[in-house]
């Protein structure tokens, strides 16, 4: 597949992290420039460097880290041409599906080739996989990216309609993955297509349980078992450093002081508002500015703007702070979750040669067919 | 094309049938699900389902359905799903509790010892509900299940897959395979780009099916390097139901353990050397020979390690990740893959807010797996009930 060299040379394809939602791929063209809101970088520059450096603008805006394509990198960097499957669906298919180092898998369609990057690197040189694509556009744009990939030794890629014309193996493959919106016309194709020798598999992803559910008539009625259905989801968690709440205790002590410093000052104000009226009874006509004493000035502080920060002293008095408030690390799911949920139904395929035909199983097919174009 | 040399020699390592000497998952009529050794010439006893001569499984694929008659095996087809015709019957008329039970025990007891298949049995029990005819289908359906599971001699050979494997970890034991689900599991061979022929370094403290996976992804090619804590190589009891050839591990995987992992380690005992220098016999050729051959797999193993460069690191441990992750990421090659695993959230939150501080890790992030299984019957499609809580934790970054 991709480069195993220590350093990036030309003609490698890397992937490019600038944020972690900025990642995009770039093929190594010497003479070539990427320019980016992180800066200015000729392609001529990062050959040579290792793979993970971290990567200074020539123009000294910001800097790259420069990555080695994994198929998890490749999905969230890919140009997309259609809908594509995220890491949470990709693994557990191909889980499901045991896809693993020498199987033979079929997909179909092809897509942006998001699965397909992933189950060629899981099944190795050792596997095969053949994908199929109707729209013409999209299998030529894929055929290039397997071979720009290094490949095209482990991938058939093939342009054709697979719920008209059906696949190009038979009795080959121990797996069948289709994302495509009418699974069901495939299904008789997919069972040609399977290995008989052994337990075979198929999986089918679907958006709508409308879909979902004619697929499974369609698997039932080729003679698949043990037909299930999964969703499946990744939920990115966020961490954020918040300040160790202060103790209950510090609290209750801070609200008693507090209660207490306002009845103190309510008495006070008793005391002054009383004085006051003593007062004003004396000299009524000097207007209350004139009048006032050392004693009212230092009152009126006090019972004035000085109210507020009052508590606020209080407050940082009972916390026995260092000037950085101790922080503690908490997680909780992220509001967003990217990539979009489809169900994915899951049936297998024994082999033939051991399970004898029973003539209830005929009956039962001819049941259902009756109940499905009802 | 050019792979089926390669294709071939894998079959051999990878066998799709029942062999001597493996250990099968069976899965009984009431879903329970049992792990089974089969040695040639023996008895296989299921208990109440039965027994059977274990070479009636031998040279037979994984996945099929058996009934016991006598001790042979019949295997059976596979089932397909039964649609459910609706009637007018509700169970508007049956009152909870007021099933009565249309045959005695003693009755059953007979039926069984008499040879009586168990569709019979439950045929007549059918035949004999007062109620029956009142239930609407799909109580009738739910009806008849029950009673197969209780009454059937049958059981399916569940293929070794590593899907199977998780699963059947996770139902008997999930504290101590860290509560890794099957979704988890394949989510952390892909996030660390397991491959054939990549290099890579795990501590598993989960019973070693994190170590499954990755032998299973590496097919006999590559390398494994295991941290662990005890001072021989662990046994990662995950492995037996995996049923590896022995090449596919003894070329792949190599265990050090925490002190031996260390750079400043140096071996205390005897010398390999002979204190006399003079070998006095051939006993004591052979023990110093046996030393030798452990002391040099040693040796080559902590060399490799320092040599670094390797794809991945992957961590499903009981200590505290951040030295973990400190001690083993410089063996890492630039853009190589961490994934740590663990069934709770704080340990990787603070492993994650020191991760990000250092310009060693890129992107140091957080998931939680989530997984809902359906059951899909025509007229019967529905969420399953024991649908499991979490599934655990992943933190992915990449080294730079
Ligand atoms: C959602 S995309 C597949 C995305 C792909 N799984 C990925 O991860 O990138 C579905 C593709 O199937 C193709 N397709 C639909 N019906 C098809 C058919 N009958 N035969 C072949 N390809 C088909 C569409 O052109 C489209 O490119």
């Amino acid at each position: 597949m991709w480069s195993t060299d220590r350093e990036v040379a030309a003609g490698d394809v890397v992937i490019i992290w600038q944020t972690r939602d900025i990642i995009q791929p770039l093929l190594i063209t010497p003479g070539k420039d990427l320019n980016s809101r992180f800066g200015h970088y000729r392609h001529a520059d990062l050959i040579g460097v290792p793979y993970g450096s971290k990567v200074g603008s020539s123009n000294g805006k910001g800097f790259i880290h420069v990555l080695r394509p994994t198929p998890e990198l490749w999905t969230m960097a890919l140009p997309h041409r259609t809908q594509i499957l995220y890491l949470a669906d990709i693994a557990f298919i191909t889980s499901w599906l045991n896809i693993r180092r020498g199987s033979r898998v079929i997909e179909a369609g092809t897509g942006s080739g998001s699965f397909s990057h992933s189950v060629v690197r899981t099944i190795g040189s050792a596997g095969h996989l053949w994908s199929y694509e109707f729209h013409e556009v999209r299998a030529e744009k894929a055929r290039e990216e397997f071979n720009r990939h290094g490949m095209a030794d482990i991938v058939t890629l093939t342009h054709r309609n697979v719920c008209k014309d059906g696949f190009t193996v038979t009795d080959t493959v121990d797996s069948v993955f289709l994302d495509l919106p009418a699974p069901w016309d495939a299904v008789e194709h997919a069972k040609k297509a399977l290995r008989k020798d052994c337990t075979t598999r198929i999986c089918c992803f679907s958006p709508c349980m409308e879909q979902v559910l004619r697929t499974v008539t369609a698997l039932n009625d080729a003679g698949f078992t043990d037909i299930t259905m999964y969703e499946t989801l990744l939920k990115p968690h966020d961490v954020h450093q918040i300040p160790v709440p202060i103790s209950l205790s510090d609290i209750v002590d801070k609200l008693k002081k507090s209660e207490f410093k306002r009845e103190e000052k309510r008495l006070r104000q008793i005391a002054n508002s009383s004085k006051r009226k003593r007062d004003s009874s004396v000299d009524k006509d000097d207007g209350s500015k004139k009048a006032k004493t050392d004693d009212d000035t230092s009152n009126t502080a006090e019972i004035g703007p000085a109210a507020v920060p009052v508590t606020i002293q209080s407050i940082t008095e009972t916390t026995p702070v260092p000037s950085q408030p101790a922080k503690v690390n908490l997680s909780k799911p992220m509001q967003e979750v990217r990539g979009h949920t489809s169900y994915l139904t899951f049936a297998r395929l024994l082999p033939i040669s051991f399970s004898p035909q029973m003539p209830d199983l005929d009956e039962n097919m001819v049941k259902s067919d009756t109940a499905s174009s009802s | 094309m050019d792979g089926d040399a390669n294709v071939q020699s894998f079959d051999l390592i990878n066998n799709n049938t029942v062999q001597s000497g493996d250990t099968v998952l069976i899965k009984l009529p009431n879903g329970e699900t049992r792990s089974v050794k089969v040695d040639r010439d023996s008895t296989i006893s299921l208990g109440r389902i039965g027994s059977f001569y274990a070479d009636e499984l031998l040279d037979k694929p994984h996945g099929l359905t058996y009934e016991i008659t006598g001790k042979t095996l019949k295997v059976l087809p596979p089932r397909t799903l039964q649609e459910v015709e609706d009637t007018d019957a509700t169970n508007e008329l049956i009152n909870d509790g007021e099933l009565v039970q249309p045959l005695t025990l003693s009755e059953i007891e007979a039926l069984k010892r008499s040879g009586t298949h168990a569709s019979d049995i439950i045929r007549t029990q059918i035949e004999k509900h007062t109620n029956y005819s009142l239930k609407n289908e799909y109580s009738k359906e739910k009806y008849k299940q029950r009673k197969e599971a209780k009454y059937s001699k049958t059981f399916t050979v569940v293929e070794p897959t590593l899907f199977n494997v998780c699963e059947y970890w996770y139902n008997k034991d999930q504290n101590r395979i860290r509560d890794l689900r099957a979704d988890t599991l394949s989510q952390l061979l892909n996030m660390a780009n397991v491959r054939p022929g990549g290099r890579y370094i795990a501590v598993d403290d989960a019973s070693g099916l994190v170590v499954s996976g990755i032998l299973e992804r590496l097919g006999g090619e590559g390398r494994l390097i295991t941290i662990c804590d005890v001072d021989c190589p662990p046994a990662y009891p995950a492995m037996v139901q995996m049923n590896f050839k022995k090449e596919q591990v003894s070329s792949v995987l190599t265990s050090l353990n925490w002190a031996t992992a260390q750079e400043d380690y140096v071996p205390i005992g005897a010398s390999l050397e002979s204190t006399s220098g003079v070998i006095r016999s051939e006993r004591q050729r052979i023990r110093l020979d046996k030393r030798r051959v452990v002391s040099d797999a040693l040796t080559s193993a902590r060399e490799e390690l320092f040599a670094g460069e390797f794809d991945g690191l992957i961590i499903a441990s009981i200590y505290d990740p951040f030295p973990v992750v400190e001690m083993l990421s410089p063996y890492l090659g630039g853009s190589a893959s961490i994934v740590v695993q663990s069934p709770y959230a704080q340990p990787l939150t603070d492993l994650q807010a020191k991760m990000r501080t250092s310009p060693h890790f890129l992107g140091p992030s957080i998931t939680e797996s989530w997984l809902r299984r359906y059951q899909v019957l025509p007229g019967r499609t529905h969420p399953t009930m024991n649908t499991t809580g979490s599934g655990g934790f992943l933190l992915h970054a990449i080294k730079v």
